[in-house]
């Protein structure tokens, strides 16, 4: 079998949480850049390393849902293959948003391990 | 949802096609690259092609979730909702079919009920800056109005600043000789500048000219459309010719455009113009007393009514030293055109019944809450299910009231349609002024809409909110126990509502229908069946002064007689019921006057009308030109007589009127030969009785004058006979306004009769509404204690014993809504008091009847559900559901 078959590796992997893979795909560009689709569905995969169960297609809805919002925005380019792709943008609005939903979060992961920690 | 966002929704909606378009360009890409990346792993193509796929996920959902996240969620909700329910509805077809059905009665009511206050009360009349629009009365006290004098008129017309035109408004019959044959024509006396004040030019040839009115011009005349196609064929060559009036030969000089003031409306009693000719006031006119004129005008921009008012009234006061003394304390007094076409009568009818019917929108919407309601408890665990698995709070909201949209724009739909239905059926019988517009036009839509929507929000946020709100888990509890004490709470009081608004019109129209009773039974004091009266306008030309005129009376009438099936034919000023102008008695030596009807009849008059003799003669052949003047008059004159001068027998006491046909008006001293009993005059039946003189027709002849003919059993039938009778006497006359003494009698009571009908057709319905309403509400409570009563009878509770808990359940809600219906109907039935006639307003027997009605539907509701209740088998009762 392929190592890259993951849906038959055993190791234990996560799904995501409603909202954080809007969080991971505003994160991916502002790390990286401009990028196109499959770039950002990549480049998370390689950061989870394998603990996470990304179907890549998942990643156009997000993407799609934070255009409409202002946050990033796409334009037409070309991929190396020489393909016409949209490449997406953290725009203004997005990058003050990332700081937001970053603090957020922090904050509510925070809450969430002191209360576990809490009760262990 | 921002601003921003919902517009970026919208438009993605509109771009779909592009959207999926770019969607599926940017996944092949997508695949493209990640096999490569996959192939140069070193995977096979095939084998990277399957990979690339596999990782990029279900294609399906994601294209989805793509349009989910793109495009507006909301429509797509509205969509689906709307789907969904409209697939609810379907699912129960009986309840859909009712609330529909009730729906579509309340708001197609309401929509009729509204074109028609719309058409009459509130679409500003149809002519320009309306409101500009006056009349002018003279007004002998602070409740009465009346004409004014050619005099006066002319005064008014000469020093008033107010107006910009001002006609003096009379009306006029004609004969027109049309090809031949004579016909009589309704129409007005004007002034030149008349149609300056309504603002109406002819569609053909011109308007009056300002020196047309003088005495001694050439006389014109102006043709409503509807004369001008139906008389003279619509013919252009018409203008410019000469058309006879009465044998006088007339100029036409314009036509009006059609519907200017002729609407066609199958009214009886008050024809639409068909033309319009000057009034060349004479010297003799000018001198005379007679109060024959009607002013009409248009005041001058930005003159209010009160500096109209206080203008007239000056003028009225400079020319005090020519008026008579009896008269000098009669004000003068402008009113809006508007306010004089639509009576107060026929206004307030208008918005009781307006009101009555708003009343049984609210109880049908009260009944489909209801009716919801039910349905809501019915679902409450499906709705908790859902709202378990995460639908929020305002989503399954919005879902309900979706569903209740849904019911009122269906309900809505065939309530137009009903509307449509009702308002083509019901105009022609309505007592509306010529400017009525009634049609279902877009104000009427517009307002239907509104009715809808607002109806469909009032029956659907009750319950929408009572299910979206409660808790989960306790409507997951609550359901499967049944026990729903707040809901049930609610929905009697809706229905204790229903029965109280449904007292208010029951009481109402009880009132409302003992006046139309009673006014039916007034007794007019002449024959009704079997006469039938007409207009027999004497041609001037042919018979040109008075002793020719009171010559061809006993002619014709002797023709008439010899007709076979004739009993009595006679010749009159005016028949009963259709008013009789006034003059003042005097007797000798005294100086205070009495206003009485001044009516002309001849020696059969009696006889054909089936009046009664109380004392004395009737008229005979020979009261006739050159004979002694005599008088007869009626109970209520003798009476006022003996009682204001002391008398104490009328018979042989001669009293003061004026002479009228004969040259210049005088007055003479005349002989009371007779007493007849009361007869009604006037149209108005709740009119106190009238004081009436009746004189010789022959002693003072007058060129327009009715004939009626008695003829047991063919009244209608003789007609052609009688035309022929008077074409074989008198070719030059037209008859005119033929109708039978029942129409006119039934004319008579218009203006009240569609009023109480109205009214009590939506009492009617009303109450059936409240009554489903307690039967809904008495067979859910029954359903929902199953459990409770089989409980009971596993006790040994009687059945007797279910049956009247039930029926007392029910009467104990009837009776809190009679009870407050019957507080609000007292407080309520004083705005009718101006239609009631000879009924208090607090009538007792009118609320015991809306009680008792109340009360039996109330039981009648009841024992169905309490039948069903008593059969309840205690052992499947508490099985069912335990």
């Amino acid at each position: 079998m392929s190592n890259t078959d993951m849906s038959i590796d055993d190791t234990p992997r996560t799904e995501l949480l409603t909202g954080t893979l809007d969080l991971l795909v505003l994160k991916t560009l502002d790390t990286m850049g401009p990028l196109h689709g499959y770039g950002i569905a990549r480049r998370i995969e390689q950061m989870a390393a394998g603990l996470l169960r990304l179907s890549q297609g998942s990643i156009y809805p997000a993407l799609i849902r934070l255009e409409q919002r202002g946050w990033i925005k796409a334009s037409w380019g070309l991929s190396d293959t020489n393909r016409r792709v949209k490449i997406y943008a953290l725009t203004r609005t997005g990058t003050s948003r990332l700081r937001v939903e970053v603090a957020t979060w922090e904050q509510s992961t925070a809450l969430v391990a002191r209360v576990l920690g809490a009760r262990s | 949802m921002n601003a921003r966002s919902t517009l970026q929704r919208l438009v993605a909606l509109v771009r779909a096609r592009r959207l999926d378009r770019d969607l599926d360009d940017e996944i092949a890409a997508h695949l493209e690259m990640a096999e490569r990346d996959l192939v140069a792993q070193g995977l096979s193509p095939d084998a990277a092609r399957r990979e690339a796929r596999r990782q990029f996920g279900g294609l399906p959902s994601m294209r989805e979730a793509h349009r989910d996240d793109r495009s507006a969620r909301w429509i797509e909700h509205l969509v689906h909702d709307a789907r969904h329910g409209l697939a609810a509805l379907w699912r129960e077809p009986l309840f859909t079919a009712v609330a529909v059905g009730v729906l579509a009665v309340g708001i197609g009511a309401n929509t009729a009920m509204f074109s028609l206050v719309d058409g009459v009360l509130l679409k500003p009349l149809p002519f320009p800056a309306p409101d500009r629009i006056v009349r002018v009365w003279e007004t002998p006290s602070t409740t009465a109005s009346n004409s004014t004098t050619t005099a006066t008129f002319l005064e008014l017309k000469r020093q008033s600043r107010s107006f910009d035109a001002l006609s003096a408004e009379s009306l006029s019959t004609a004969t027109v000789d049309v090809q031949g044959e004579p016909v009589r024509l309704t129409g007005r006396f004007v002034s030149a500048d008349h149609f300056a004040v309504f603002g109406v030019t002819p569609v053909v040839g011109r308007t009056f000219r300002p020196e047309e009115d003088a005495d001694g011009a050439e006389p014109v005349v102006i043709l409503s459309h509807a004369a001008w196609i139906t008389h003279f064929g619509g013919a252009p060559g018409l203008i410019g010719e000469m058309v006879r009036l009465d044998g006088l030969p007339h100029r036409v000089i314009g036509v009006l455009p059609a519907g200017a003031f002729d609407k066609d409306r199958a009214r009886p009693l008050d024809e639409p113009a068909a033309f319009w000719r000057l009034n060349a006031f004479t010297e003799t006119e000018i001198r005379q007393s007679a109060h024959w004129l009607n002013p009409v005008g248009r005041l001058k921009p930005g003159v209010t009514l009160e500096q109209a008012r206080a203008d007239v009234t000056a003028i009225r006061g400079r020319i005090a030293a020519d008026i008579p003394a009896w008269k000098q304390h009669w004000g003068v007094t402008v009113e809006p055109f508007g306010q004089i076409l639509v009576g107060d009568r026929l206004r307030q009818a208008l918005y009781i019944a307006l009101g009555a019917v708003v009343l049984v929108l609210l109880i049908a919407a009260a009944n489909i809450t209801n009716l919801l309601l039910t349905r809501a408890s019915a679902r409450r665990k499906e709705i908790a299910v859902r709202a378990a698995l995460g639908a929020s709070r305002a989503r399954i909201a919005a879902q309900l009231l979706t569903e209740s949209l849904l019911l009122g724009l269906l309900g809505g739909t065939a309530g137009v349609a009903l509307a449509a239905l009702l308002v083509r059926a019901a105009v022609p019988f309505l007592p509306a002024p010529f400017t009525a517009d009634i049609t279902l036009d877009a104000r009427v839509l517009a307002f239907a809409v509104a009715v809808t929507l607002a109806v469909s929000a009032l029956v659907g946020t009750l319950p929408a909110l009572r299910l979206a709100h409660g808790p989960a888990t306790a409507a997951l509890q609550a359901a499967s126990r049944g026990s729903t004490g707040a809901h049930d709470r609610t929905r009697r009081s809706i229905v204790a509502a229903e029965v109280a608004l449904s007292v208010v019109l029951l009481a109402g129209g009880f009132l409302l229908f003992t006046s139309l009773a009673r006014l039916q039974r007034v007794d007019v004091g002449t024959r009704l069946d079997d006469v039938v009266t007409m207009s027999v306008d004497v041609p001037r030309y042919r018979y040109p002064d008075g002793a020719a005129i009171a010559a061809f009376y006993p002619a014709l009438v002797a023709r008439v007689q010899a007709v076979p099936g004739v009993v009595a034919a006679s010749m009159s000023g005016d028949v009963p019921l259709e008013g009789t102008g006034g003059e003042n008695l005097q007797m000798p030596g005294r100086s205070d006057r009495l206003l009485v009807r001044f009516k002309r009849i001849d020696a059969h008059y009696l006889d054909a009308l089936g009046m009664r003799l109380a004392a004395g003669r009737g008229f005979a052949a020979t009261d006739r030109h050159g004979a002694p003047h005599v008088v007869v008059v009626n109970e209520a004159l003798a009476a006022r007589l003996r009682q204001r001068f002391g008398l104490t027998e009328v018979l042989g006491q001669a009293v003061d009127l004026p002479w009228l046909g004969f040259g210049p008006d005088r007055r003479v001293l005349m002989t009371v030969v007779g007493v007849v009993a009361n007869e009604r005059v006037r149209n108005d039946l709740r009119a106190p009785l009238d004081d009436v003189a009746y004189v010789p027709i022959e002693q003072h002849p007058r060129l327009q004058v009715k004939l009626s003919v008695f003829a047991p059993g063919r009244a209608a039938a003789i007609v052609p006979s009688v035309r022929e009778a008077v074409r074989q006497v008198e070719p030059a006359i037209a008859l005119a306004d033929v109708r039978t003494m029942r129409q006119i009698w039934s004319g008579s009571l218009s203006g009240l009769r569609e009023p109480v009908w109205l009214v009590g057709a939506f009492a009617v319905v009303s109450a059936l509404l409240a009554a489903l309403g307690l039967y809904g509400v008495v067979s859910h409570t029954v359903a929902q204690r199953r459990r409770e009563i089989g409980i009971r009878v596993a006790l040994g509770a009687t059945s007797q014993s279910v049956v009247s808990d039930v029926v007392r359940h029910t009467a104990t809600v009837a009776g809190l809504g009679v009870g407050a219906g019957l507080a609000a109907a007292a407080a309520l039935s004083r705005i009718m008091t101006n239609l009631l006639f000879e009924v208090s307003a607090l009538e007792p027997r009118a609320y015991v009847f809306a009680g008792l009605v109340m009360t039996c539907l109330a039981v009648a509701a009841a024992v169905g559900p309490a039948r069903r209740a008593a059969r309840v088998d205690p052992v499947t009762a508490l099985r069912a559901e335990g």
